[in-house]
């Protein structure tokens, strides 16, 4: 606790300031003090904490590393116990970890301390907000370090290094990969209505054939589906994914152009918007309130029979539903579209600006992304891949059919989501954009054109900021 | 007062005064300033004048979430008034076991709002919840899908609101215990019934304690946010994308704090005008027995 506080003060150099101004309080109004015990006694203490909390002191501890993390109960865990082996191989460093929520909609915690001054020194970062992150000067370049430590390109995933980069300088590394999207499809629904268990569908023909017939409904509502198009962790997910099997891009590098409007994305959209009109997308939302995460997922209780989905669920119908038969496999392909479109997604490792222990951090993000055992560890932990692809986690792992074909998707992946700084803001408007399409409120053609042309106007705007900060920054140190 | 007392005692209360300095003046002025200003939290706020309020204007989110958060209030506010106005009169009868009527009917102001949100996705199901159950019971064969349908979302919000009326029930009932008794004893001498005793006594008795709830109301109810960030983040089809909330996405996902902190001021001029128009055009209908 004491530490605490005198860790909590100490930021707020210098203290001296606060220090005379108790000072003078004391000299003007000591009687006072005196007479009311209770605060007196009260500031007697703020002002020995003061004192305490550095003025003579000797400053934090440099070999303290700040990490935190998003992950919580289990998997935390396992993250905290990677971090005490890491502890173990580097004596000198003392790891703090601390669970902050830190997703595409809550960086708040981090973000406020970054802009207070007093950030972690190592943060994880959702691998589409990394250039996002960078732009708006949030985290520091590594490059420095990445090339001390003698890391390559080629060590890792294509799509895994290429999401770190913005501007030409590396931002991040990337912790964990992950292939999206395994096509899971559950033999034994497919057993009930007379479907080939061992023949996924190959192709967006069969896979709208075997949905209808694996759609159960009973008195006008939905028992069970095929497969619901939107809901893939969300529905801008669901429409990159399809989007690129159609074989549309959702943003061009070279101009900075966004392009969710592109033929192919729009054909995508209109492709699940006819599986809302057809089982009525009311009926299905229904059905789909009933769904939840882990063992309410709608997979493991047989509501949905076909999901493309990440590799942690292995791990989770191991866990809730451990006698599910089922298989995976890669995406099916829709006619003039294209083979393997999987895409990667995963988490990096970045180190917020104004970090007190830069070098160090490094060591940490070093071993969790790069090392044999590290890599491992946190493969383990997290239930993904290592997006280091010398990892001897992999060998291991694909001894397992499942696991062996998660790998396969994952090397044959070629897409990521746009790395550019308004990722965050382009997902909420994929989202909106494939709501009003699915409900009627847009035709999937306006929708697109709409988020395009929105999602622009941001990144324009983000970037012509940047910009004039750069510009500023070489005229101050030309 | 002496001088030096009067420094004493401003000493003393310092820290209200410094904390509300500190942490509302001081953010209430410097969101005005930023809503002139471009401003992405890890740099300094660059001038900009009217353009986040020109660009407001454009933006069709802005005015369906101003849309959905008037839709809310104006059936919410009157609605939930009504209810716990209603319920205030039975809970105000003598009965046995009326304590314990009171209680179970405040208790859901109690829960905490995401715990109560989780608990009325489940029972809103369009499938397995509560609500549809007793309306398949009632002979209708085709119950709102709730929150899964963008023409009932709001509505189902409306109605879990209703459920929430018990601090506003409280203040009725002491409202209803404060009217002297001897005035309905009259009114029964000249011969009023239960709804002329309702209507001539306990509304314009009770009335300043109505308007109060009103205006609270309001003010409460255009801030709307928790809820539907926990139940249906925005959707299906922004139906429930309020104004507070496409704020806070403004804010902390897109991190326009100069664009958010615009809207926040057009929130502003939107509950203050709502509320000079309620003094405006009720305010004459409110008794106040102290004139």
């Amino acid at each position: 606790m004491f530490h605490m506080l005198k860790h909590a003060l100490s930021y707020g150099r210098p203290c001296s300031p606060i220090l005379t101004f108790l000072g003078e309080l004391c000299d003007d109004h000591g009687m006072i003090l005196m007479r009311v015990p209770c605060s007196g006694g009260l500031w007697a203490a703020v002002f020995f904490m003061a004192v305490m909390s550095g003025c003579g002191g000797s400053g934090e501890d440099p070999l303290v590393v700040d990490v935190w993390h998003p992950y919580e109960m289990e998997v935390g865990d396992e993250l905290v116990a990677a971090l005490e082996k890491f502890e173990e191989i580097h004596p000198g460093l003392d790891v703090r970890t601390l669970f902050a929520s830190n997703n595409l909609s809550s960086s708040q915690k981090l973000f406020l301390s970054i802009a207070g001054g007093v950030p972690p020194d190592v943060t994880f970062v959702d691998g589409p907000q990394v250039a996002e992150w960078a732009c708006l000067g949030a985290i520091e370049p590594l490059d420095d370090y990445i090339a001390a430590a003698g890391i390559q390109e080629e060590d890792f995933w294509e799509p895994c290094w290429k999401q770190n980069i913005f501007d030409g300088r590396v931002y991040g590394l990337t912790i964990n990969a992950d292939p999206n999207f395994g096509f899971f499809w559950n033999k034994e629904a497919f057993r009930e209505v007379g479907l080939d268990p061992q023949k996924p569908p190959e192709t967006f023909e069969q896979m709208d054939r075997m949905a209808k017939q694996l759609t159960s409904v009973r008195d006008g509502r939905l028992e069970s589906a095929g497969i619901i198009p939107w809901m893939i962790y969300g529905k801008a997910n669901s429409l990159f994914t399809w989007g690129w099997a159609f074989g549309g891009k959702f943003f061009d590098d070279e101009n900075n152009r966004v392009t969710a409007d592109h033929p192919r994305v729009v054909s995508a959209l209109e492709w699940m918007l006819s599986y809302a009109e057809q089982y009525d997308i009311r009926r299905i939302s229904s059905l789909a309130t009933g769904f939840g995460s882990a063992e309410q997922n709608p997979f493991f209780t047989g509501k949905i029979a076909m999901q493309p989905m990440i590799v942690y669920t292995l791990r989770e119908i191991e866990r809730y539903r451990p006698e599910l038969e089922f298989g995976v496999t890669e995406l099916p392909q829709p006619s003039g579209g294209v083979r393997n479109s999987s895409w990667v997604g995963g988490w990096c490792l970045a180190i917020p600006k104004g970090a007190k222990n830069p070098d160090d951090a490094f060591k940490v993000i070093q071993w969790l992304c790069t090392s044999p055992e590290g890599t491992t560890r946190i493969a383990r932990a997290l239930g993904t891949m290592p997006g280091y692809r010398k990892s001897p986690y992999l060998d291991k792992a694909g001894k397992d059919p499942r696991m062996k074909a998660l790998i396969g998707i994952l090397e044959n992946s070629k897409n990521q989501r746009p790395v550019m700084p308004a990722q965050a803001y382009y997902m909420g408007e994929l989202e909106r954009a494939v709501d009003a399409a699915l409900y009627g409120t847009k035709t999937p053609g306006e929708a697109l054109r709409d988020a395009s042309a929105r999602t622009q106007e941001q990144l324009d705007r983000i970037l012509a900021r940047y910009d004039e900060r750069q510009a500023r920054r070489q005229v101050a140190n030309p | 007062m002496s001088r030096s007392s009067l420094a004493m005692g401003l000493m003393f209360i310092s820290p209200c005064l410094v904390g509300l300095l500190v942490f509302m003046l001081y953010p209430v002025a410097a969101s005005f300033y930023f809503s002139f200003c471009d401003y992405m939290i890890f740099e300094s706020p660059k001038f900009i004048g009217l353009d986040n309020y020109g660009e407001l204007v454009h933006d069709p989110l802005f005015w369906t979430s101003l849309y959905n958060t008037l839709y809310y209030t104006v059936i919410a506010v009157p609605g939930g008034m009504l209810f716990a106005f209603l319920l205030a009169l039975i809970l105000n009868m003598r009965g046995r076991g009326m304590a314990l009527y009171r209680t179970i009917f405040f208790l859901p102001s109690i829960i905490p709002i995401v715990a109560s949100s989780v608990l009325w996705i489940w029972i809103l199901n369009p499938q397995y919840g509560l609500v549809n159950m007793l309306l398949i019971r009632l002979g209708i064969p085709n119950p709102p899908g709730w929150l899964s349908d963008p023409a009932w979302s709001k509505p189902a919000l409306i109605l879990m609101s209703l459920w929430g009326v018990g601090g506003t029930l409280v203040i009725y009932l002491a409202a209803l215990q404060d009217i002297p008794t001897q005035l309905y004893e009259a009114a029964e001498l000249d011969g009023a019934h239960a709804w002329h005793k309702i209507r001539h006594i306990t509304i314009p008795t009770a009335s300043p304690v109505l308007f109060f709830t009103l205006i609270m109301g309001l003010i409460t109810s255009l801030q709307y946010f928790s809820q539907a960030y926990v139940m249906t983040s925005g959707g299906p089809g922004n139906s429930t994308r309020f104004f507070a909330f496409y704020l806070f996405d403004n804010a902390f996902q897109y991190f326009r704090m100069g664009y958010a902190s615009a809207m926040a001021w057009i929130l502003f001029l939107v509950i203050v005008l709502l509320t000079f128009f309620v003094f405006r055009f009720t305010g004459k209908y409110v008794h106040y027995a102290g004139r």
